[in-house]
């Protein structure tokens, strides 16, 4: 695309090029000339104008939403709190402000004026910079008698989140703090110094209960004498939320878990609603809101019992002999086996060159299903297990709700584990083992399950087969996510088995039997190690408590048309009847109390 | 393509990239400045910021990307594009995302993609590849043509409503039609034309734009309503005196006052804390800059190259001028950004981009021998 240059041309591109760089200098001396006449020729008198031009706008705080019980207790409130604030615009000098707050308050000096310089870059100068959050009251009476000299100090009044009930419901309710800056960057309606759930229902309904800010617009003459506010855009408080917790079996609950590490699920069979979740030990909730000193933090995330975790969903065990229900289920469903078939268990069960024992040793003779659950026999299940097989074993354990995480409105729910071949070799890089089959059968070995999802399996055995999501919402409608790989027939003859575990008199779970309820049980001893045989006949106190098993409990109890699920997990508290049992029992007799005969007539007197 | 000649790199024009650097950074930190949190939705613009710099980094790339590429395979391109980006605007009409109350962004899931922007850019390559088939002034064959391709995407952009780029899109080709020359003829019958063609545009624009262009004329009568911008933006400015109040110190420019703080009036908030030097200094570096790109229309040795730059040129021309006009309370308000240091991820994506391609047009002026 050569092209030559002809006079005409080249006379009308230096005419045009002319043209660019007379329109250049034109725009330059015309704007030089506005920018002389509005900055220096009347700069003066538009400074003036800005002076008087003082109309500050700021933020009002919403109100956070409540959080209830059932029952309507508040177990999240506001409480006023007051911070100190400096205006830099007002100030005539401001490091003789520093050193009489800092005298007044009795503060580090140096601190204050660190606080002062971090807060200066990110605050405009004529907005409330927080130099002290929460005043207690005496250093309230003090500034507020001293603003009128010191125009340019602030009382700021910000709302600050509290829970009545602190470490009892923590980690239902989780906490807010100051959101920081990756959360201010994801989140535009965020601001410097707001506060956002960062865990339980407080982060997980934080839509829900975070109001709008409103903007309020803040008149004030050249000295920054306030003359009066006017609100431009009033605040929205933020929406309630009512839980399905009952505040006052919460308090139960956790007192009769007592000082015993574990979790414990109190739920309704039929709509999954979570009447309680306590997990032990806890922490104070109340410590997170003004923001944790490095000491108190240290101390929560080292401590070795992890008062953080919330045991019920986050914590996954081996399901142990829980898990044997879920067996049964898959053999009858795969017709592997009927009720009345039979094994014959001599204490142990020997594959290949290995002999997997039954933890009872002297062997329990004939078993049919029925036996084989009540007692809790090792053997009858390593049969079952050995004829499912694991690729039979895993899609039935997770359609009935295992390595699921079960939805509850709570974050960092633990998925659990159920294996299968696939896992273990990209896991191990090994094989599967038929021994591994024997394993799984009686819920030892790899499984790993989280006492909530015990507790949505156990209340779709007794709910007719719908697998609920666990609701923490009082409002909220039960939420079916499927159904139980079972036919109402086995369903039922699992249930009785169950019963029969309380009823029987040699049922693991006898200890829990209630006249005048239904109730059934399932036990469970989740190995912590194989044990050393000088404990195997030692009794628990002997042994050193980090060997102790871990004791399970699944169980439901009905009566009057109620129907619920508790599971209880203690850790290290030895085998599954011993520690959850006593517990499952006490929280019966609180929702059951035995009918009493009716209240005589008061005698005068 | 030929194979890479090391007078490409000789002849890259730092001043240009260095001066177009510059402004950008100054936007950069302008914006910083302009914090607070915005009226309607309390943003805090810590955010603007730090999305301004990823945008200039993209920018960036769009810049490589265009000075790498020949320019004069863009000839190839002129018409294809002009077509796809009338079909963007069509699309943006029907389909578009509606942000306070303007459908201007075209949702590509990355980012909102404004179709008015790249209008700009296609239409001043077609108009460089028309206006470079023959030479001579103008006559009225020619003129209709590059009417018609200025008026189309200018009346879909009007629709949207978006006044600000319907004005740049005629502009840009005007000023190309203007460094060309028209027949003397021609140009007394449009002179004579045009007023009577003002009522009629009066009809076409929105109610809220002929308040602005009343409040225009008068700012007083309406103080708190279209003639706040100006009356505001001049205060900020005024007060900033010599030496400005220093950066970060800007009281007027706070949320008080304007809410396109960042974007339109990202000057006021400049004017206010860097004084009469600053905007100074800033007017010497926008004339450089300007006057960098004459220099590459000028040493261009093929008349496609020439118009590219002499069309990149109005396009920052005009909307500095008008920009810069409104902030000073010489034009109407009317939402143009400033180039380069308003906040504004498509607008700072497109300078960047025509910066590449002048810098494509200086880089290769090379191959073609002076005679």
């Amino acid at each position: 695309m050569h092209l030559n240059r002809d006079a005409d041309l080249q006379q009308s591109s230096r005419n045009g090029l002319l043209l660019l760089q007379l329109l250049v200098l034109g725009m330059f001396l015309v704007f030089t000339l506005r920018f002389w006449y509005l900055q220096l020729h009347r700069g003066q008198e538009f400074a003036e104008r800005a002076e008087n031009n003082r109309i500050r706008q700021q933020q009002v705080y919403a109100p956070r939403g409540l959080i209830r019980d059932r029952g309507g207790v508040l177990l999240a409130v506001n409480e006023p709190a007051y911070a100190l604030a400096i205006v830099r615009e007002d100030s005539q000098d401001i490091p003789a402000v520093l050193r009489q707050v800092s005298e007044w308050l009795d503060l580090d000096h140096d601190q204050l004026l660190e606080t002062f310089e971090l807060g200066r870059l990110r605050i405009r100068r004529f907005q409330p910079q927080i130099l002290v959050h929460s005043l207690t009251f005496e250093q309230l009476a003090t500034i507020e008698a001293n603003t009128m000299t010191w125009p340019e100090l602030k009382i700021v009044t910000k709302p600050r989140r509290s829970y009545p009930q602190g470490p009892l419901l923590a980690h239902v309710i989780g906490y807010v703090a100051e959101a920081n800056e990756q959360e201010m960057s994801a989140d535009p309606d965020l601001t410097l110094g707001d506060s956002i759930g960062k865990k339980g229902i407080e982060l997980t309904m934080e839509r829900t209960l975070r109001g709008r800010k409103g903007l309020r617009q803040v008149d004030v003459d050249v000295a920054g004498r306030h003359l009066g506010t006017t609100l431009l855009v009033p605040p929205q408080a933020g929406n309630d939320v009512r839980l399905s917790i009952d505040l006052e079996l919460q308090r139960f609950v956790d007192q009769t878990l007592g000082e015993h590490v574990g979790s414990v699920i109190v739920m309704e069979a039929d709509t999954g609603q979570v009447l309680s979740l306590v997990s032990k030990p806890a922490f104070d909730n109340n410590l997170f809101v003004a923001g944790l000193s490095h000491a108190d933090w240290a101390l929560l995330r080292d401590n070795p019992a992890h008062p953080l975790q919330n045991r019920a969903i986050q914590s996954a065990y081996p399901p142990a002999s829980v898990f044997k229900l879920v067996i049964a289920g898959a053999a009858l469903t795969h017709q592997i086996a009927i009720p009345t078939d039979r094994v014959f268990c001599s204490g142990g069960l020997r594959l290949g060159n290995r002999l997997f024992r039954c933890w009872q040793r002297r062997g329990h003779g004939w078993m049919d299903m029925n036996q084989g659950l009540v007692q809790s026999c090792d053997v009858y299940f390593y049969t079952l297990g050995d004829k499912l097989g694991v690729d039979r074993m895993h899609p039935y354990a997770v359609e009935s709700g295992f390595g699921l995480r079960t939805g509850i409105d709570l974050p960092h729910e633990s998925m659990g584990l159920v294996p299968s071949r696939d896992w273990k070799r990209r896991r191990f890089n090994e094989p599967w083992h038929g021994g591994d089959n024997l394993n799984m059968s009686i819920g030892q070995g790899y499984m790993l399950t989280t006492p909530l999802q015990v507790a949505r399996y156990t209340a779709a055995l007794v709910n007719g087969g719908k697998l609920l999501k666990p609701q923490l919402l009082a409002d909220a409608p039960p939420e079916v996510q499927g159904e139980l790989p079972l036919q109402a027939g086995h369903r039922d003859f699992l249930v009785q088995t169950m019963v029969n575990t309380v009823e029987g008199s040699r049922g693991t779970a006898r200890r829990i039997a209630k006249p005048g309820v239904r109730l059934g049980a399932k036990t469970g001893t989740a190995q912590v190690i194989r044990l050393m045989s000088e404990f195997e006949r030692a009794d628990l106190e002997d042994i050193p408590y980090h060997f102790r098993h871990h004791g399970w409990m699944n169980s439901f109890g009905q009566r009057d048309g109620r129907s619920y699920v508790i599971v209880a997990m203690v850790e290290h508290g030895g085998g599954g009847g011993s520690a959850a049992g006593p517990i499952i029992k006490s929280i019966y007799d609180y929702l059951f109390p035995d009918i009493q005969p009716a209240d005589e007539p008061h005698e005068p007197g | 393509m030929s194979p890479v000649d090391r007078r490409l790199f000789t002849h890259f024009d730092w001043t240009l990239a260095g001066l177009a650097l510059t402004l950008f950074a100054l936007g950069v930190v302008n914006l910083y400045s302009a914090s607070g949190f915005r009226m309607e939705e309390g943003l805090t613009l810590s955010s603007f910021y730090r999305k301004q710099l990823y945008w200039g980094i993209m920018g960036l790339g769009g810049m490589i990307a265009f000075l790498v590429f020949d320019y004069r395979h863009l000839r190839m391109l002129a018409w294809p594009l002009f077509l796809a980006t009338v079909l963007a605007l069509i699309a943006t009409l029907l389909w578009g995302k509606t942000i306070m109350g303007a459908r201007r962004w075209l949702d590509l899931g990355l980012f909102h993609f404004q179709a008015s922007e790249f209008a700009k850019i296609s239409l001043l390559i077609l108009g460089a590849k028309l206006l470079s088939q023959d030479q001579g002034k103008l006559g009225w064959n020619q003129l209709l043509i590059l009417g018609g391709i200025a008026l189309v995407p200018a009346l879909l952009v009007l629709k949207q409503p978006d006044l600000g780029s319907a004005i740049t899109l005629l502009l840009i080709l005007g000023g190309m039609i203007m460094y060309r020359g028209v027949h003397g003829a021609v140009l007394k019958v449009v002179l004579l034309v045009v007023p009577f063609l003002l009522p009629l545009g009066w009809h076409v624009l929105h109610d809220y734009q002929r308040q602005r262009i009343l409040g225009f004329l008068d700012p007083t009568s309406d103080p708190l309503g279209a003639g706040y911008h100006i009356i505001q933006s001049q205060i900020a400015i005024g007060s900033g005196q010599m030496w400005g109040r220093g950066f970060l110190e800007g009281t007027q420019s706070q949320l008080r006052f304007l809410p396109e703080k960042h974007t339109d009036f990202a000057l006021a908030v400049f004017g206010e804390e860097w004084g009469f030097i600053g905007c100074l200094i800033l007017l010497l570096l926008i004339s450089l800059f300007l006057l960098s790109i004459v220099r590459t229309a000028a040493e261009a040795k093929d008349g496609f190259g020439c118009y590219l730059a002499v069309g990149v040129f109005f396009y920052f021309f005009w909307q500095i001028l008008i920009n810069i006009g409104m902030v000073l309370g010489l034009m109407p308000v009317v939402g143009i950004p400033l180039p380069l240091i308003s906040y504004g991820g498509t607008s700072t994506m497109t300078s960047f981009c025509l910066i590449g391609l002048v810098l494509s047009v200086s880089m290769r002026r090379f191959f073609f021998k002076k005679n």
